[in-house]
């Protein structure tokens, strides 16, 4: 069992999600409340990773974060270190990867909530920071959470990218899919039938809690 | 002058009629103006406007010596530092904060077990806007607009969202609230009783257009033109005091007149007394047959004015009483000025609204 990729894999998963709550809920608030001309390109951006290869985009950001390319430059610069087949890089590609699964269900859940409330706030003198923090974020908590666990389960699994990017260094960038697929090359079956089934269960786990809890949890949130 | 908002505003939504107002209204502490109009005249843009929710085309807003909104100097304050309380139909209660929550939200003096005594909702503090009545929550919301500080109340449709029975109880309660939190407030409304029971002042607005400005008896009593007569209703409205109560009848004193009414339950003394033209009967003599009719009111015509098929006709009965009858009815019984004739009410055509 390979217990190694399965950590790795784990905390990969959740450092993803952690950087996109931070990135996403600031781009979120602005796809849904802004009235920019070019929105749609942005959003199109966003979304651009659900319908790319993942080769495709493991590949740019390979050259991106490579010692030519502009983050590459930037990360050594600041760091003295280097991005690619790091778990630093990886947590990059990871990042991009993952932002639509974020980004879309946090926008859709601020997008619903009552534009009204939310004037109502800025009336009572709440800055358009505080309204966001205080309105809009617990109104649309189960969207924010469906977005984490989207994000959380899509990095668990994730496989091209990680290829591409990281590579297959044990302890560093051999994620779960990898050691999966290695085993399999391998035609270490039996192992590869355990971490699998080990994938399995945690991926199940975590979604059936997740619905659990949005049934017991936000039914009584009172959305009048 | 200073003491004034002050607002002349054009504004255009996309597929919407131009709305163009100028209005003026003073900023002492208990004055309720009234914005009056038939649904889609625009009442609920020029509210958004003032709060800043929406900006308009061009013009200027003042509050006072401060400038809100100035399309030619490019000024344009948020919301947020034009401290208006707004209070939406709907009251617009953050759903996921109980009732001491909501008040709380932007109270700009720490705890509200004040204003919660003051609107009665101190039982409900723990409660969620969910489990309120239409009437808690409105109670709430003033609360919660309140707490802020406003300086200008802007109501929208207060009373709108509310059952019939429970609205006619509520009206009576915000006009009381209104005159308690001493701040000025402007009440959008398209509901005749409702602004008669609410406002000092009425400004009415039709089709995006302000059409006609002032205090609401002589408003109601002489609007400008037949738009705004239509809109207001052609009607009697005088201020009356309540001397008798019994029999679920009410006995009101106009001067010397008296009028008998249907007692709605209003608890007021000070009131008005409203009598549609079109529901007063004109007779020539008392000898006639007895009939339902409860009021019979002794008078003199001043002026007949005819009118296509109907005459107006205007009479003194101790009160000023405008009665609408055909050009068959006012020939057959020569209704001309300086003719004595008998005024008839049925007790149910006489609506007695509170007076503030």
């Amino acid at each position: 069992m390979e217990w190694q990729a399965i950590w790795l894999s784990l905390r990969l998963s959740f450092w993803t999600t952690l950087i996109l709550v931070a990135i996403g809920l600031p781009a979120a608030h602005w796809l849904a409340f802004s009235r920019h001309r070019w929105k749609f390109l942005v959003e199109a951006v966003v979304a651009l990773p659900l319908v790319l290869p993942p080769t495709v985009l493991g590949f740019y950001i390979l050259v991106a974060i490579g010692p030519h390319g502009p983050l590459g430059k930037a990360y050594a610069a600041l760091t003295g270190g280097m991005l690619p087949f790091s778990f630093q890089g990886l947590l990059v590609a990871s990042v991009l990867y993952s932002m639509p699964f974020a980004v879309q269900p946090f926008a859709s859940g601020f997008a619903a909530v009552d534009r009204k409330l939310i004037e109502a706030s800025w009336c009572l003198g709440v800055s358009r920071t505080g309204t966001f923090f205080r309105v809009i974020v617990p109104l649309s908590a189960p969207s924010i959470v469906t977005g984490m666990i989207l994000s959380f389960a899509h990095t668990l699994g994730e496989f091209g990218v990680v290829l591409m990017v990281g590579g297959n260094l044990a302890g560093i960038t051999r994620t779960v899919s990898i050691a999966i697929f290695d085993e399999v090359e391998g035609l270490e079956y039996s192992a590869a039938l355990h971490t699998s089934l080990l994938l399995l269960g945690i991926s199940f786990v975590v979604l059936a809690a997740t619905y659990g809890l949005r049934r017991r949890f936000w039914d009584v949130w009172p959305m009048n | 002058m200073a003491d004034e908002l002050r607002v002349e505003v054009r504004k255009r939504h996309a597929g919407g009629p131009e709305i163009q107002a100028a209005l003026r209204m003073p900023l002492a502490a208990h004055s309720v103006m009234v914005l009056f109009g038939p649904s889609g005249a625009g009442k609920t843009t020029v509210l958004r406007l003032i709060a800043g929710l929406d900006t308009p085309d061009a013009g200027s807003i003042r509050c006072g010596e401060e400038v809100w909104y100035d399309g030619l100097w490019g000024v344009n304050v948020a919301p947020q530092q034009r401290r208006v309380g707004y209070l939406s139909q709907e009251y617009a209660l953050f759903p996921h904060l109980t009732v001491r929550g909501n008040v709380e939200y932007a109270a700009r003096d720490g705890p509200a077990d004040d204003l919660l005594t003051r609107f009665g909702v101190s039982e409900l503090a723990g409660r969620y806007p969910r489990q309120l009545s239409g009437g808690q929550r409105q109670r709430v919301a003033l609360a919660r607009v309140l707490a802020a500080r406003p300086r200008v109340l802007l109501l929208d449709e207060p009373l709108s969202a509310l059952d019939a029975p429970t609205r006619v109880r509520m009206r009576a309660d915000l006009r009381q609230m209104l005159a308690g939190a001493q701040v000025p407030a402007m009440v959008v409304t398209h509901d005749r009783t409702e602004a008669l029971a609410l406002g000092d002042s009425i400004a009415v607005m039709i089709a995006g257009r302000l059409r006609q400005a002032g205090a609401i008896a002589s408003v109601f009593d002489h609007p400008a033109d037949a738009e705004v007569a239509e809109a207001v209703g052609v009607e009697t409205i005088c201020p009356a005091r309540v001397v008798a109560r019994g029999g679920g009848l009410v006995t009101v004193a106009i001067e010397d007149a008296r009028l008998v009414a249907v007692d709605t339950g209003e608890t007021a003394a000070e009131v008005f007394a409203c009598i549609r033209a079109e529901s007063v009967t004109i007779e020539r003599s008392a000898a006639g047959n007895p009939t339902s009719a409860r009021n019979h009111l002794p008078g003199a015509i001043v002026s007949v004015v005819e009118e296509g098929p109907l005459a107006r006709v205007d009479l003194d009965c101790g009160f000023r009483l405008m009665a609408i009858v055909t050009r068959q009815s006012e020939a057959d019984l020569g209704l001309r000025a300086g003719e004595p004739v008998i005024a008839v009410v049925k007790a149910t055509s006489v609506r007695i609204v509170p007076r503030g």
